[in-house]
């Protein structure tokens, strides 16, 4: 029985840091996007739309890196059609985030549809194990590049944010517009670089899903993660650093469905695949009163009043 | 370049026929200003006289039609206010334009232009700490801004300003939102840079009491015209508001007819509550309020006023305490509202009375769609009649608007607070509620509607009046009482007290003796 | 693009030709049917850019969306899931609500309904009784699900956007846990079912017509909302606590009841298109329940301007989209995506001329009260 449970524990930590890749990414695009004070929703529809041109041009060039730049780049255009949208008077933010899933989720669909039979060479991991004879903690310690650069990203992010002009630029911006404008700042420009800047890192995290985990082209392919990163950032309070940890606790909670798959009990699977939207919903419960949260969030950020 | 003292330098500046124009309204006509090196000049008028538009068009937030600008003589030109900036003309607004989340010490440093891209705070600490040593004030460099208190905020402004080197300061009333105690001790000190020449100071102020204390020299701006200048030393303040208000002669007061105080009508006890920060903003409070009297609340703004309004309408929840109605126990509901006829007259109308996207009579209808005549069976409205009250009483509370179907946010301040009494005062009231009525209304409005508040009292009504403005308070109340720090004072009788003694509660000193009148 | 606020202060006086009602009304309508033109142009540039033909492509749409009688009974029978999803999105938009839960609600409706249903049939009871028990529930179902997402944000501060998405995925993952776990029904072999329906226990068509009687039901509740929200105190009271919670709150209202009331009649609207979407397209609770018919009916409501009885025609047209989509697929040669991506188009492009709204110049109420 003591196996059983070091096996899904295994499972767990190998799961979790998988699964939790590109709930990082995603969420320190928002965490940059949301410090300017604007919300962007739409980041599933880049996520959608990076897996997507990812695995195509990995596919038709047969390099796995060149998709992450190209879901990059996707990424980037999409999001800063957002930004451009947004600094229109009168437009919702939220709302054009919802437009922006529509159009990514229909562009990546339409595109994608030669794409889901072929197979793209994958994004290959770093095996970390190997010191191990045990199976389960080599598969556990197999951990993609991408996990890094996401780890690397919070720190930097973290630093950017406190130690330089732009990290300054960016939160002014978004924690008093109107100082900002003062200033001789153009707060629509910041806000349009950081949405595009947060929205690179989406399709980055899109690409992670087919070229990695789960590993393929499929239009079923993201389960919402694009949008579970927005309440994601509510509980990180805006930092890079939590961020990570949550993104590690969401990423466990995904992975437990298939942990558990995999030493048999598959009782309840579609239900603990339910698992980490239940847990969003309690922590947004849980932190929609707490006074830290109130003391960090962004002020110009429409979603938390 | 490096943030080092250096040499203290008090520009002179001077507009010369300064006009700007907004479609036909003109808001500056013609208007010459000069505020000599090393001054501390006040600027005076009215709202609306063109006072923001003049300072704007010197911070280069406008550009004027036309005119001139000259500092130290020679004629200069502003087109932003990163020129402004440039030219060391800073500004000091009523609102703070300090960022919250960031500390004092990031505050100053992201104010600068020449921010490097890396930020060494080793090096920029020692620099800003050799900085603050040449400073009047101490501020906490470290402190998260939001957790300063509005006096400490203003003088990180002052500081934000000094540090880049601005040495004409432009204050657009900076003592709103301070006690007396804490303006005087930064009027006081930006006095004496001005008066070593360090600084030249140009502050908009709607209170006499700073002017002849601290300034210098004053102009008078009305209806965008220059209407007069002089030494602020020499001429009484009586003097100077007959310039601000002109032709138009002293409004008289509300007529105060004799009433029967019966009561208490409206009764709190004990009252607590807590403010957005969770944080007791209202702390044990009681107070009573007897029909056919105005009971006002004096203080800063900040103080719990704000709070203690939103509790007794439903804004916000109580957190301690009881509030009755007389003697029953009272729940801000619509059931309560109609039943104990209470009604209110809420600050900022736009953010607490109406719904800017709906029509002039919809927001008149907000207290009477639920009853007849406008209710017809089944819940359902009658539009046609909820209209034809709204005519009524667009024409009996003269309220201009180019249709009762127009959005009221296309109605000026004045009118949307007509709107308002419009709505509240037109049947019969038992408890009234009011805050602020007038903050920044034109002069008939304000007379308008403390007439009709007045009125609503010589009927029978028990009213409370929330405000800012001492001469408001002293203008409408039969008691007043002081508001500060979540507590109230005991009442006394207008009568038998003086803008001085208040004054000093205000301050937080208290009022145990009665004190002999102080020389200004 | 940007004019300075001093413009509006700037207009010269005059008496607008039309009352301010009137022209509201106008702009209302001008502007969404511009922006359907700009994409269905902005679109045609992703087709030339495709290679294909836009006019064969908007021929296609008339041809199998209105120009037979079957098309257009195709294009019904779409509308009527889009039409309740479509006023469960405009509903709580009117409290100022941005609510995402009309898949879930949809979704969850129907397999109470489908489950509901189970014990009835095995019971023998009468089929007038079981069909509106069925429809009921459902609406009660999906009520108090996306009436939940009200709760939490009104009472517990949780915004409501995400709380309501996530509670469609969490809807959708209870579907899939049943209809593939305890209800699964044996004989569904493909693809996982609850039990089918027995044929009399089918919602039926309009007679003379093969649309169901789910179309006769979105038309009648989307004028009774049209009623609720524009000539009653409840759609009144709603009205001044989207437009202005504080003052709905200094008056006395119930902002909290009025909210989760809101939320609550969208959820049952959403619900009851589940229920047909069970007793009368699919006969059971599966997978097809998710249809996206809830995020399609976001964009309707956004087209209608929030408006219950607009709702009605613009479900018509995303009807007709839905319904040309496999003619389309055929003729063209192109992915079924191809109606999500014009739906994007659509969405983006209705939503950047929402900036427009007071600055038609020929459509301006005139600032005529007493600035000077």
């Amino acid at each position: 029985m003591s196996d059983a449970v070091f096996m899904v524990m295994m499972a767990m930590f190998g799961g979790a840091i998988r699964v939790s890749t590109p709930f990082l990414l995603v969420a320190l695009g928002e965490t940059l996007t949301e410090k300017t004070g604007r919300i962007n929703l739409g980041l599933e529809g880049n996520l959608v739309l990076g897996a997507m041109v990812a695995y195509a041009t990995s596919y038709s060039t047969g390099s796995p890196w060149l998709g992450v730049l190209a879901a990059a780049g996707t990424g980037t255009v999409l999001s800063a059609g957002h930004g451009w949208i947004c600094k229109l008077p009168k437009v919702n933010d939220i709302a054009v985030g919802i437009a922006f899933m529509t159009l990514g989720t229909g562009l990546a669909f339409f595109f994608g549809k030669p794409f889901i039979q072929p197979t793209a060479p994958r994004l290959d991991a770093i095996e970390l194990g190997n010191w191990s004879s045990n199976p389960q903690v080599q598969q556990a310690l197999k951990i993609n590049p991408l996990f890094f650069v996401g780890l690397a990203l919070a720190v930097v992010l973290w630093w950017m944010l406190k130690n330089t002009r732009w990290g300054l630029i960016i939160r002014m911006t978004g924690d008093n517009a109107a100082a900002a404008r003062a200033m001789g700042i153009s707060v629509d420009r910041v806000r349009l670089v950081a949405t595009a800047a947060g929205g690179s890192l989406a399709g980055i995290a899109g690409a992670f899903l087919s070229l990695y985990y789960p590993g393929s082209w499929n239009e079923s392919l993201s389960s919402g993660q694009g949008l579970m990163a927005v309440a994601l950032v509510i509980f990180a309070r805006w930092s890079p650093i939590r961020c990570v940890w949550a993104a590690l606790l969401f990423g466990a909670s995904g992975a437990l469905g298939p942990a558990l798959q995999s030493i048999g009990i598959s009782k309840g699977y579609y239900f603990f695949n339910a698992a980490p939207y239940i847990l969003t919903l309690i922590i947004m419960v849980l932190s929609a009163r707490s006074q830290k949260a109130a003391h960090e969030v962004p002020g110009e950020l429409s979603i938390v009043k | 370049m490096t943030k080092i003292f250096k040499t203290f330098r008090a520009p002179s500046l001077e507009t010369l026929h300064m006009s700007k124009s907004f479609g036909r309204n003109k808001a500056l006509d013609d208007v010459s200003l000069k505020v000599a090196a090393g001054s501390f000049h006040a600027l005076l008028g009215e709202n609306g006289a063109g006072k923001s538009t003049l300072v704007k068009c010197m911070m280069g937030f406008y550009e004027a039609d036309a005119g001139q600008m000259m500092i130290d003589g020679q004629e200069i030109r502003i087109h932003s206010p990163r020129d402004a900036q440039a030219l060391g003309i800073g500004m000091v607004y009523q609102h703070f334009t300090l960022v919250p989340c960031l500390t004092a010490a990031e505050n100053l440093v992201i104010s600068r232009r020449d921010i490097p891209m890396v930020i060494n705070w080793k090096s920029e600490r020692q620099r800003l700490d050799a900085f603050m040593e040449t400073m009047p004030f101490r501020v906490r460099l470290d402190a998260q801004v939001s957790t300063l208190s509005a006096g400490e905020k203003q003088k990180l402004e002052i500081i934000k300003l000094l540090y880049l080197d601005q040495r004409f300061l432009i204050l657009d009333e900076p003592t709103s939102v301070l006690t007396p105690a804490e303006a005087d001790e930064i009027l006081g000190v930006l006095g004496e840079m001005a008066l070593r020449r360090e600084v030249t100071v140009l502050m908009i102020s709607h209170k006499f009491r700073e002017v002849k204390a601290f300034c210098d020299s004053f102009t008078v701006l009305r209806r965008g015209r220059f209407v007069g200048a002089g030494d602020a030393r020499r001429v009484n303040a009586a003097e100077m508001s007959s310039m601000m208000i002109g032709d138009v002669g002293m409004r008289p007061p509300a007529t105060r007819l004799k009433t029967i105080q019966d009561g208490p009508k409206l009764e709190l006890r004990g009252v607590s509550t807590l403010g957005d920060e969770g944080r007791r903003v209202v702390s044990d409070l009681s107070l009573k309020l007897c029909s056919g009297e105005i009971l006002g609340i004096a203080g800063v703004s900040g103080n719990g006023q704000s709070a203690l309004i939103e509790v007794l309408s439903g804004q916000r929840p109580l957190s301690g305490g009881e509030i009755k109605i007389n003697g029953a126990p009272f729940e801000p509901t619509r059931r309560n509202f109609d039943r104990f006829k209470v009604f209110g007259l809420p600050e900022e109308p736009m953010r607490n009375a109406v719904v800017p996207r709906m029509s002039v009579a919809e927001n008149i209808a907000f207290r009477s769609f639920d009853k007849p005549p406008v209710l017809k069976r089944f819940g359902l409205m009658s539009s046609a009649r909820m209209r034809q009250r709204g005519m009524e009483l667009i024409q009996q509370f003269n309220i201009h608007t180019s249709s009762p179907d127009a959005p009221i946010e296309t109605l000026s301040g004045g009118n949307v607070q007509r709107t308002v009494l419009a709505r509240e005062l037109s049947g019969e009231v038992d408890i009234l509620i009011v805050a602020n009525p007038c903050f920044g209304l034109d002069f008939a409005s304000v007379a308008d509607i403390r007439g009709k508040i007045m009125e609503c009292r010589n009927r029978g009504a028990a009213v409370l009046l929330v405000s800012e403005d001492l001469d408001e308070i002293f203008e409408m109340s039969d008691k007043i009482s002081v508001m500060s720090a979540g507590k109230i004072s005991d009442p006394v009788s207008t009568l038998a007290t003086d803008a001085m003694r208040i004054g000093k509660q205000i301050a937080g000193q208290t009022d145990e003796i009665v004190a002999g009148p102080q020389a200004e | 693009m940007s004019l300075p606020s001093a413009s509006s202060v700037a207009r010269p006086h005059r008496k607008p030709r039309l009352d301010p009602r009137s022209l509201a009304l106008i702009e209302a309508s001008v502007i969404p049917m511009g922006a359907l033109l700009a994409s269905a142009l902005i679109f045609s540039l992703f087709l030339l850019m495709l290679g294909k033909d836009p006019i064969r492509f908007f021929s296609l749409v008339w041809t199998g969306g209105v120009a037979s009688s079957f098309s257009i009974q195709n294009t019904l029978q779409r509308a009527a899931p889009l039409i309740l999803t479509g006023l469960a999105f405009a509903v709580p938009a009117r409290i100022g609500m941005t609510l995402l839960g009309a898949e879930g609600a949809l979704v969850l409706g129907g397999l109470a309904s489908a489950l509901i249903a189970i014990p009835m049939m095995l019971g023998g009871w009468p089929v007038w009784l079981g069909l509106p028990i069925m429809a009921l529930t459902a609406m009660a179902v999906g009520g108090a699900w996306v009436g939940l997402a009200g709760w939490l944000r009104h009472y517990r501060g949780v915004n409501e956007t995400i709380s309501s998405l996530l509670l469609t995925y969490i809807a959708v993952a209870i579907m899939n846990f049943l209809v593939e776990g305890v209800f699964r029904d044996p004989g569904s072999t493909n693809k996982a079912s609850t039990m089918p329906l027995g044929p009399d226990w089918r919602v039926g068509d309009i007679p003379g017509t093969s649309v169901h009687w789910g179309l006769a039901t979105g038309l009648i509740i989307a004028a009774l909302l049209w009623v609720l929200m524009e000539r009653t105190t409840f759609g009144f009271s709603a009205r001044i606590a989207g437009g202005n919670l504080r003052a709905a709150q200094a008056q006395g209202l119930p902002v909290g009841r009025l909210a989760v009331a809101s939320c609550a009649i969208a959820g049952a609207c959403a619900g009851l298109a589940g229920f047909f979407e069970v007793a009368a397209v699919h006969g059971q609770a599966n997978a097809s329940l998710a249809a996206q018919y809830g995020f399609t009916g976001i964009l309707v409501a956004f087209l209608a301007r929030q408006n219950p009885l607009a709702v009605v025609p613009v479900a018509f047209l995303f009807g007709a989209l839905a319904a040309s989509g496999g003619l389309i697929q055929r003729r063209m040669e192109m992915p079924d995506a191809t109606m999500l991506v014009l739906q994007g188009i659509i969405f983006v492009t209705l939503l950047t001329s929402e900036s427009l709204y007071g600055r038609l110049p020929f459509l301006s109420v005139s600032q005529a009260g007493d600035r000077t």
